[in-house]
């Protein structure tokens, strides 16, 4: 790509944040909105019908305390995988993505023994609007998670087939890094305005 | 095009001349790069001033499409009571003309300008990420496709070809009917036919279209632009686009959770906007008018800098006070997302909320207004040349601030008490609009088309066309500000006699022909230009800016070798300036210039847009296996990515001869 | 993925990795951190206090937890500042928004006779 070609040239004189991590950067400051609204949606009609449907009939706090850490501790591992990637040593970041991806799929696995639990304690996509808001962000969300464990076990796979230069598979391993860590924080938001503040 | 360059294969061997042979990518398959085929070539290119082209092609098509439906809309209204078309036809036209002119039109239109222009205005060979730039495009397209589909099934199902079942049946509409907003619950499963499902997927896939691009264009910007191109030398049309791109990405997510949420109660049963379990309508509305106003913005603010270069080229004088009209550019973006409740005065917020938004929205009218008195303070004193260009700049600047001082008047909630849903506010977004965003672009077209395709403009059709579309303008929408003021509602397919409004609404609906011969007069002048016009050479109007300096038409490369700025207004200071402020250029090294390589893969993957939102729609309407065939688009689209990704960026490098540009 | 042409960015040379093994046992402790937090969350909600004072902490918590995580796993503590700038402004806009939204939407404009589910 022409950004490669010229980067030799351009180094002195432009802001040179990597292009790819930029645009990633640009893609994490556009889902902010993008999360932001969804889960208002589901505040704002928390806030005008807390009587509408008492989700502490439901919700296990061991359970999603138990895959917030889960997730917590995924994007640690992530965060070495990079590292792993930027020394150079490709076992150690092979080992630390499968550890991503392993409990990425924990995560999901929660996620979805808990909607199974939700519907079939009566909460569906139809129960008033708190269980609209509550499938559809948490779902959003799961589905966020899924792609990233997609494009892991892809990026896995693909630093078996000896493509993969360290050097310049740094930053792509880092991006997905960024995209990883901000599904996370995701959820921590997600945790403390949809979960524990039903709690007080 | 390329016969005084040779062109040398890239990685392994490396600088030893061949004649051209495409590559094999990553994956093994040939990547389509010196393709014979012309159809090959456009569909696979990744050279920003071929996609420039093509979405300024599509982006006239359609405005022809929605002027079409304007002009029915404006004949149902020549006289009371008419019975041109029904009430049904007269909602999907207005829908239509709406959705049209904003997403198909002059969207795609600045994008064309974006597209062609950036990398030429920053000294760069092309846009950061080449395959995602063609990916917009043809995303683009998908849910042009997706809208506009929905015509051909009306047309079936008036011939009795098709019936929607599903939950869609014993509805009638499938061209979308809920207007450009589409305010939820009217557009609910229960009250509309799968005309909304292709209206809600239609804008989905047209805001992946735009986010793509936009994030491209911002780190093409940030990242690509030439040695000593500091930000404050880049033209004011390139910080427009700056602006404009991050305009898009913080608004258009709230209208896709908008839009998905729609599309969960209207096919999934859930309850956001259903009344009856708690939805709330005016969820909607705030929604859409978080997306809604940036959306204006992200319409006009292109045309601002289009004009921000014109006048400076034809007042031989420099842009007056740029550093305040950039910033005045970033404020309006910024408070442009503080002010959309303005939209919403009328249905009853409560005081706080509404004095809150009635000043922001008095606020947001001084940076524009201090554009106008920068431009004004550009031409004061200028040399000025009534060439085609300016005589539209000239026309916006006029044009615009006309529809400006309807929107201050706008701003105060008890004067837009009276004027909410009646035709002032059309009149209002109408001079915005057409004499703001399509006068500015035409303009632009009058302005660069010589450099897209190497030929001048012929006679002096340009002053009619002026003349008839600033008329039409007037006459059309002049006399809907008091049609407006003395109570005529919008969106209404008829009226009775004895209001008072007759005369005014035959005035309009001349107007509006008048209008459309002059957009007529413009596309003949345009093919006259192509087919018949001189050459042009590489600065016909002796212009200030970086692009002027490339041939006309531009070489695939752009610049021959990477120009060192040292100076705003790069060229004008190049030719007329001191010793000091020349452009001068990078040595080179020896290897070439890298282009990137053609790729298949943006289309294939966006082609799956295109099952994902008929699918989508017609599972609504109660046809078997429709389901799958979304999910089938989804697999493609993922497919599509994860085969663009695996291939890699492959290039090959060119070696223009020295006489090249200098 | 790998471009044969790509000339690695002009980073100061970390051939002994010491800032890399320094960040990896500040990745560590973080994520201590992190872990500890989580538990604190979860004992506090069950805690009879003030259900403001708990609000205030939780969400304290969080915005701990969400800084943290961003500045150090996601280096942009590391990084130039244009990056925190481009992720802060889009943030910042959705918390804007967020909160007009919970401001401007209120109970009692709720017409609660159209509602027929509870």
């Amino acid at each position: 790509m022409s950004d490669t070609a010229s980067a030799s040239h351009d180094e002195h004189h432009n802001l040179i944040v990597d292009n790819k991590k930029l645009l990633m950067w640009l893609f994490l400051g556009s889902d902010c909105m993008f999360f932001g609204t969804l889960i208002s949606t589901h505040l704002i009609y928390r806030k005008l019908y807390p009587e509408a449907y008492d989700p502490l009939t439901v919700f296990s706090l061991e359970l999603t305390s138990f895959s917030t850490f889960i997730l917590l501790m995924s994007s640690f591992l992530m965060a070495l995988a990079v590292s792993a990637m930027h020394k150079g040593q490709i076992k150690s970041f092979r080992r630390n993505v499968i550890g991503v991806i392993f409990f990425g799929l924990i995560f999901l696995a929660c996620q979805v023994y808990e909607f199974a639990h939700f519907v079939h304690e009566g909460l569906t996509l139809s129960t008033t609007t708190f269980g609209s808001t509550f499938f559809v962000m948490t779902g959003t969300h799961g589905v966020h998670v899924a792609i990233g464990i997609f494009w892991l076990i892809c990026m896995y796979f693909y630093s078996h087939t000896g493509k993969m230069d360290v050097h310049e598979s740094a930053v792509d391993v880092e991006v997905a890094g960024l995209y990883w860590h901000f599904v996370d924080i995701v959820w921590i938001i997600i945790f403390t305005a949809v979960y524990l503040i039903e709690y007080i | 095009m390329s016969s005084t360059i040779t062109e040398t294969h890239t990685t392994i061997e490396h600088g030893q001349p061949h004649v051209l042979k495409p590559e094999r990518s990553n994956l093994g398959l040939m990547r389509p790069d010196h393709s014979k085929s012309v159809i090959v070539d456009w569909l696979t290119t990744v050279d920003h001033k071929k996609i420039g082209i093509m979405y300024g092609a599509l982006a006239l098509f359609f405005f022809i499409v929605g002027g079409i439906e304007a002009l029915i809309i404006r004949a149902q209204l020549f006289v009371p009571e008419n019975t041109l078309i029904s009430a049904q036809t007269y909602n999907q036209m207005f829908t239509m003309h709406g959705t049209t002119m904003i997403f198909l039109a002059v969207m795609p239109l600045s994008s064309a300008f974006f597209n062609f222009l950036v990398p030429l205005q920053i000294g760069a060979r092309d846009v950061a990420f080449p395959r995602l730039n063609t990916f917009s495009l043809w995303t683009f397209v998908a849910g042009a496709i997706i809208l506009n589909v929905s015509w051909l099934f009306q047309a079936a199902h008036a011939l009795g070809w098709f019936t929607p079942g599903g939950s869609a049946a014993g509805m009638t509409d499938m061209v979308p009917a809920g207007g450009w907003f589409g305010y939820a619950p009217l557009n609910a499963a229960e009250f509309t036919g799968i005309g909304t499902d292709f209206w809600v997927l239609g804008l989905q896939v047209l805001g992946v279209a735009s986010l793509a691009a936009s994030m491209n264009f911002i780190v093409t910007i940030i990242n690509m632009r030439a040695p000593g191109m500091k930000m404050m030398r880049m033209p004011v049309f390139t910080w427009m686009t700056l602006i404009t791109s991050f305009l898009i990405i913080f608004a258009f997510p709230a209208i896709t959770i908008a839009l998905a949420e729609l599309m969960f109660d209207r096919n999934f049963g859930t309850n956001f906007f259903r009344v009856s379990e708690g939805g709330q309508p005016i969820l909607w509305q705030h929604l859409f008018w978080v997306f809604g106003h940036p959306e204006v913005y992200i319409l006009i603010l292109p045309a601002m800098g289009i004009v921000s270069e014109i006048l400076p080229a034809f007042s031989k004088k420099p842009l007056f006070g740029y550093s305040i009209v950039v910033f005045s550019g970033a404020v309006i973006g910024f408070l442009g997302f503080a002010v959309w409740s303005h939209h919403m005065f009328t249905t009853g917020l409560g005081k706080v909320a509404t004095a809150a938004f009635s000043l922001l929205t008095m606020a947001i009218a001084v940076p524009t207004g201090v554009k106008i008195f920068n431009w004004i303070g550009t031409l004061w004193g200028g040399r000025v040349r009534f060439t085609a260009p300016m005589i539209f700049s000239l026309g916006f600047v006029w044009m615009f601030m006309m529809g400006g001082f309807s929107g201050i008047m706008h701003s105060s909630a008890p004067a837009d008490a009276q004027q909410q849903d009646s035709y002032f506010v059309i009149a209002h977004f109408h001079y915005v609009l057409i004499g703001g965003s399509v006068l500015a672009l035409i303009a632009g077209i009058y302005f660069w088309l010589p450099k897209v395709f190497g030929k001048m403009w012929v006679g002096k059709l340009n002053n009619w066309v002026a003349l008839v579309i600033v008329i039409g303008l007037n006459v059309t929408f002049f006399p809907m500000h008091f049609l407006g003021l003395i109570g005529m509602p919008r969106r209404t397919h008829t009226y009775l006699s004895g209001f008072g409004w007759d005369t005014y609404n035959m005035i309009c609906t001349i107007g509006a022909f008048t209008l459309a011969f002059g957009i007529l007069l413009f596309l003949i002048d345009i093919y006259r230009c192509v087919k018949k016009g001189e050459p042009a050479g590489n600065d016909p109007w002796d212009a200030r800016t970086l692009e002027w300096q490339t041939s006309s038409p531009v070489k695939v490369y752009n610049f021959a070798k990477t120009p060192i700025i040292t100076a705003r207004d790069a060229l004008w200071e190049h030719k007329y300036g001191a010793e000091n402020r020349k452009i001068t250029y990078e040595k080179e090294d020896g290897h070439g210039i890298h282009m990137p390589s053609q790729s298949w893969f943006p289309l294939i993957a966006s082609s799956g847009f295109i099952f994902v939102g008929i699918g989508m729609t017609m599972r609504h309407a109660g046809v078997a296996y429709m389901g799958y065939v979304a999910i089938f688009g989804l697999l493609v689209l993922g497919l599509g990515i994860a085969l663009w990704a695996l291939e890699g960026p492959g290039g090959y490098h060119l070696h223009p001869k020295e006489d090249a540009e200098s | 993925m790998s471009d044969p042409d790509y000339a690695p960015l002009p980073v100061s040379p970390d051939t002994d990795h010491s800032e890399e093994n320094e960040r990896y046992h500040t990745f560590v402790n973080l994520a201590l951190a992190l872990s500890a937090v989580t538990g604190i969350e979860l004992v506090l909600v069950y805690l009879p206090l003030n259900s403001i004072f708990i609000t205030t902490v939780l969400i304290a918590l969080s915005v701990f937890k969400f800084i943290a995580v961003i500045a150090w796993f996601m280096h942009l503590i590391y990084d130039k500042l244009l990056l925190t700038l481009v992720f802060g402004a889009g943030l910042a806009i959705a918390t804007g928004t967020v909160i007009a939204l919970m401001l401007v939407m209120s109970r009692s404009y709720v017409d609660f006779d159209a509602i027929t589910a509870f």
